[in-house]
This record gives C-alpha cells, structure tokens and sequence, in this order.
C-alpha cells in the first residue's frame, strides 16, 4: 500500500514538475515591450504625451497595437493614476491633460510621470518615467526699421528666471511640414530671448502667418511650443471656382452654355416627336 | 392588277418553316440562359463578372458600343439615301429600319445590364448632370428609340392597311391587328401630305440624331483622359466604324432574308452590287480613321501610348487586333472591291466578317485601355489585371445578341420586309415611264 502511494507521490511531483517547467517556458516566449515618451506643451493650449510602445519580436522591432497604458503622477511617494490610453495600430498613443496644473510637481518643481503598462499574453510589463520642469515661451512678431522679427523669450516658470543658452526653433506653419526661418540654431541671450528675422514675400491666407517657437525635446524642459500669428505674410489670391458654373461643378452649378443649348436641342427633338405623334392622330382622323 | 396581286402575295409577311422555328426557339432557349444569369447577377452582384477595379466595364460596354454602332443604318440607309434620292434603297430600307430599332432597343438594355443596381436607374435622371457625358447618352439613347421606331412606322402605315385587307378572309384576327395599326389608312392625299411630310421630317431629324448618339458615345471614352481613347478624332471614328457596323450587319440580315422568303426578284445582285459599293466606301472610310488613331500615337508614342500599342500591336491583344483589322476590314475591303465580290454569297461573308469584326473591335477599344491606367492601382490581386469575360457575362452577352435577333425575327415575320405600297408606286411609275417612251 505503501509502495503504491510512493509511485502515485512520485507522479505527482513529476507532472507538477511539468506543469510549472511548461508554464515557466511559456512566459519566457513572452517580449518585452520598450516604452517610449515624449512631453509637449503648447502654449495657452493643451499639454500631451506622446507614447509609443514597440518590441522586438524574432529580432525585429514590431509596433505594439492595443496595448492598454496607464499614466501616473508620481509626487514624492504618491503615485497618482491620471488616466488610460490604447495604443494604435502604429504603437502610438497620446494623453492629453488640459493644463499643467492638473498634475503636481514634487519639491524641487519637476514633474514625474510614470507610464506602466500591465502585460499581457504576448508582452512583458514594462514601465517609463519621464521627468521635466515647467517652461514658457513667450512669443510676439515685431517691426523694427520695416523689417518683422519674431521675438521669444524662454522662461522658467516655477523661479520665473530666463533660461539661457538655449535653442529655440522658428519656424512658419505651412500645409504639410513648417518652414523653418533664421539661423539653424537661435541661442536664448541672456535675457532668456531671441530675434529672428522674418523673410519677406511668405504667402499666407489673407496674409497671415503662423509662427511656431519651439524649444525641442529639451532633457530639462520637454518640449514646448508657442504659437503666434500676424499679418506679415503676402496675401493668398486664391484662384478657386468652386462658385463658378465649370464642367466639374455640382449640377446646380452646370455651365449656362450647357443648361441652354442641350435643352434647347431636347425640346426641339421632343417637340417634333409630339408633332409626328399628332400627326400619326391626324392619319388616323383624316 | 395582276402584278399588284402578285406583288401583295409575295411580300406579305410568310409563316416560318421548320428552320424559322428551330430558329426561333433557340433565339429563345438562349435568352432564358441569359435571364437565368442576369437573376444570378442580380442576386450575388457583379462579383459574378470577371470586372474588377481595372476592367470596370468589360464586355456589356463593348456589347452596348456595338448595339449603338449598328443602329447607325437607318440614319444611312434610310435617311441618307432618301435624301439624295436613290431609289435602289427601296427594298433595303424596312430591313435597315427594323434593324436600327432592334439594336438601338437591345443598347438600351445593354447598358442597364451593366449596372449593378438597375433599381437605381430613375436616378439618372433624377440627379442627372448635364456635364456628364452619361447623362447625354441617358437622354439620346431613348430619343433614337423613338426616332427609330417612327422612322419604321410612318413608312408601314400604307402596307399595314394592304394587310389587313389582304387577311381579311383568311386571317381575320391578324387583320384586325393589322387595321388597328393602319390607323384608318385610306390613301387619300390628306393623309398621303401628312404621312410623307413626317417621314421627311424624320429623314432629316435622324441623321443629326445618329451622329450626335455615335459622338456622344465616343465622348464617353475620349472624355475620360485614358490611354487609347483620350482622342479628339473619336466622334468621327466611332461614326465611321458604325457605318461599317450597320451595313454589315444589313448585308448579312438581307442575304437571309432574301433567301429565306425567295425575294431574289425584288432583292436583286443589282442591289447587293451597290450596297457593296456602299460598304466598301464605309470599310475604307473607317481603315483611315483607324491609321489615324494607331499611327499618330505610335509616332508620338509616350511611354504608355507605346505600352498600350505594344499589347495591341505585338502583345497580348495581337492575335484579336489583326484579326479585327485584317479579318474585319482590309480583307472585306479588298473583296468588295472586285465585282465578283459583290455579289450575294461574297456579300454575305464580308457581312459576316464585318460584323464579328466590327463586335470584337468594341472589345479592344474598351478593355486593354482599362488594363492600363496611369496609375496603377495598389494592392489588387494579380488576377485584376487581366481580363476576360466569365460564364454569366458570355451568357448574357449572347442572351442580348439573341434578343436582338428575336426583335428582328418577330417584326420580318408580321411585317413586310419590302414596302409594297412603295414598290407598287415605284412599278406603276416605271410602267407608265415605259408606255410613254
């Protein structure tokens, strides 16, 4: 009897021995998900992280859809959940928060952010932090001696302190990508400000132009971006026919030549058919 | 009145043989084919034709040009002829009308074949565009059906009023049909004044009608900027290519005819000699037009032109393109061209080459064009670049070709396919010409 419950022990501990071998090996198959995220903030707009998770997967980088990310404000010890987002089909994800002051930054005025993603069947957990302090970028389009300049200040927010040494990008919002103006590299001076001249002949709608100062993916600051507008640019005449009667117009905007002379050419036809019908009744009268 | 009666006996409609039924009733068992498929069409969608995103018109549309093409005779014959008075159209002329309302009729329902939602066909004209080039064909097609059908009735009128007398005791029924539509036909000059001022009337109306429907068509293709078809010699082309349709497809029709009904008395070499004569100018008419349309882009070629001409020329469409320009119009060219040639039996198979040369044409006009577009659609499976009609699309292709023949079955069968009033005239004139002299 003995002899029997040894064999069944010892059964036992082999197919629990293969049970956890086998689930061990399945959860070794399983990526590991490398998190992305960038910080971006708009002025007198919205502020937004740009996530994007990827893996490699049989020694290339895949794009990791539909993977739910979890953001955390993380001030001193507390780590505070501000939302969810799902990655689309590229991997790419973006939160938005409606302003800084929906989130809190620790002692020395820097926000940490935490994104965390759980796992799941085919992915590892993996988490990101970021950290960045809070910048403004002030910016306005002046006139000095008929030459337009745009002019920017970067500021600290928290000590209100210029930051120098910086390079801010220029740059006119055109259709598809900005058109960057001045030097490659404007440096704040030491007031925290940069002058850049403004080319002459820009076309824009009604001869506005829209400005963007950027401070770009800075490792302190994140990325901050101003927008401002003036009408600086040369004026676009825009050559469109949508309210005219062209041959690719709607029907209700069908070229006169066309509505008169076809029509005039169908009633005529027509008419004599009716007069032809009359006649095949006259025949028939007569 | 002897030789009135003899002439109302032998060109009174006859009663079909046993040949003219087993015709009929296979004219009839194909088109119940073709219905059984149009159904299956309907049901499933036109998944069940090989028309992709490449070839979105396919053989319907190559079908419909030729329908369209061959409804060109009764401008021709008819009117043309009329209008310059030659008097040797007289036994053609009904044939010519009975054909140009039968093609005319099977265009029409050729091209609501080729929509996938015949249901939405009031929507044509309800949000139709007079920019579009369909728009325009919407409205030709149905004012050529009327004009064809006038253009067959008004001349009928004096030969359904001899009908019904001349059934009145045999064939009381068939009479009584035949009266109804003689509406009240006497002979008197009112009516006489009336009926030859509409068909003056309508001579004169078809002709412009006819060409501005063979543009119309034309401009279906050459508007749409492609490759083979952005032409501004196309309206004159396709005019050519339906004078070459027509009176192929009337050569063909009349040797049947003729030999059919016995009418060698009435329809005489005289008549296929010019007739011939008449084809021959419609054959080298349209082999220029086509110089023209081949030549100038292999001259000029761009690199698609010279792509599209390729496939024609030398490539997958080769075999069918000679055979279309050599079968179909040179070869017929050269036998009409001999006196020998243009004798019943010759005509007969130049008509016959003519018209399946003139069907396959409209094929490659419409489908290598749509295989080469300037931008090449992604992601399409491989298959989508070919093309070549499936079961259901031959089925209802023949099926419309059938129609078309029962059409013109039917009305030679209650209709006398030769104007007796007409001839009667035109003898009594000839009589009376020859007691003068």
């Amino acid at each position: 009897m003995k002899k029997i419950l040894n064999i069944h022990s010892f059964f036992f501990v082999l197919l629990s021995v293969f049970i956890i071998t086998s689930s061990f090996a399945q959860k070794e198959k399983k990526d590991k998900v490398r998190l992305k995220a960038y910080y971006v903030k708009i002025m007198n707009s919205e502020v937004y992280f740009d996530l994007q998770a990827s893996a490699r997967v049989d020694g290339e980088n895949v794009d990791v859809s539909k993977v739910e990310l979890v953001i955390f404000n993380i001030v001193d010890d507390e780590q505070l959940e501000l939302g969810k987002v799902t990655t689309n089909a590229v991997g790419k994800a973006r939160f938005t928060l409606k302003d800084l002051s929906s989130i809190k930054p620790d002692s020395t005025n820097t926000y940490n952010i935490e994104i965390s993603f759980g796992g799941n069947e085919s992915f590892k957990g993996a988490s990101k932090s970021i950290s960045f302090k809070n910048a403004d970028i002030k910016a306005t389009v002046i006139s000095k001696d008929s030459i337009n300049y745009v002019t920017a200040t970067l500021l600290d927010t928290a000590s209100e302190s210029p930051i120098t040494e910086e390079s801010l990008k220029v740059q006119v919002k055109r259709l598809f990508r900005s058109l960057p103006i001045g030097e490659n590299f404007n440096y704040t001076d030491e007031n925290g400000t940069i002058l850049v001249p403004i080319e002459e002949g820009i076309p824009g709608v009604d001869g506005i132009l829209t400005f963007e100062v950027v401070l770009s993916d800075n490792d302190d600051y994140g990325t901050v971006k101003a927008i401002v507008k003036a009408p600086v640019g040369i004026p676009i005449v825009e050559e469109t026919t949508f309210n005219d009667r062209t041959m690719w117009s709607p029907r209700n905007k069908t070229p006169l030549f066309l509505l008169i002379f076809p029509n005039l050419l169908i009633l005529s036809i027509w008419g004599l058919f009716i007069y032809l019908i009359i006649n095949l009744f006259k025949i028939s009268k007569s | 009145m002897k030789n009135y009666d003899k002439l109302i006996n032998d060109l009174a409609p006859q009663k079909f043989g046993k040949l003219g039924v087993i015709w009929t009733c296979s004219l009839i068992v194909i088109i119940i084919l073709g219905i059984i498929a149009y159904i299956d069409q309907l049901i499933k969608g036109q998944e069940v034709t090989n028309m992709r995103d490449y070839a979105l018109w396919g053989i319907y549309i190559s079908n419909f040009v030729f329908f369209v093409a061959t409804s060109f005779v009764g401008s021709v014959i008819v009117a043309i002829l009329r209008l310059t008075k030659n008097t040797w159209r007289t036994p053609l002329v009904r044939i010519a009308e009975i054909i140009a309302l039968a093609s005319i009729v099977m265009a029409g329902i050729t091209i609501m074949i080729d929509m996938a939602r015949p249901d939405r066909l009031l929507n044509l004209f309800i949000h139709a565009r007079l920019q579009s080039p369909i728009t325009w064909d919407v409205i030709i097609i149905p004012t050529y059906i009327v004009l064809s059908f006038l253009l067959l009735y008004f001349p009928l009128i004096p030969d359904l009023a001899i009908l019904k007398k001349h059934y009145k005791d045999d064939k009381p029924t068939l009479s009584k049909w035949y009266g109804k539509l003689a509406l009240n036909w006497t002979g008197s000059k009112v009516q006489k004044a009336i009926q030859e001022k509409s068909i003056k009337i309508i001579a004169l109306m078809i002709i412009p009608v006819g060409l501005i429907l063979q543009t119309i068509d034309a401009w279906l293709f050459s508007t749409t900027y492609r490759i083979g078809w952005d032409s501004t010699n196309f309206g004159p082309y396709f005019i050519a290519g339906a004078f070459v349709a027509g009176i192929g497809a009337l050569v063909t029709i009349i040797y049947i005819v003729r030999r059919v009904y016995k009418l060698e008395e009435y329809i005489t070499e005289f008549h296929f000699d010019k007739i011939g004569k008449l084809l021959v100018l419609a054959c080298l008419t349209y082999l220029y037009f086509n110089i023209n349309e081949y030549l100038i882009p292999a001259y000029t070629a761009t690199v698609d032109e010279a792509i599209h001409l390729e496939t024609l020329f030398t490539g997958h469409y080769s075999i069918l393109f000679w055979l279309v320009m050599v079968g179909g119009l040179i070869v017929p060219t050269i036998i009409l061209l001999f006196k020998k040639g243009r004798k019943p039996l010759p005509m007969f198979i130049v008509g016959l080459l003519v018209v399946l040369g003139s069907w396959w044409k409209r094929y490659i006009i419409v489908t290598p064009t749509l295989l080469h577009p300037f931008l090449p659609i992604q992601g399409v499976p491989e298959s989508w670049r070919s093309y070549f009609p499936s079961v259901h699309e031959w089925l209802i292709t023949f099926a419309t070709l059938a129609m078309a023949f029962l059409i013109i079955t039917i009305l030679v069968r209650y209709l006398p396919i030769i104007p007796i009033q007409r001839t009667a005239d035109e003898n009594e004139s000839f009589e009376n010409n020859k007691n003068a002299e």
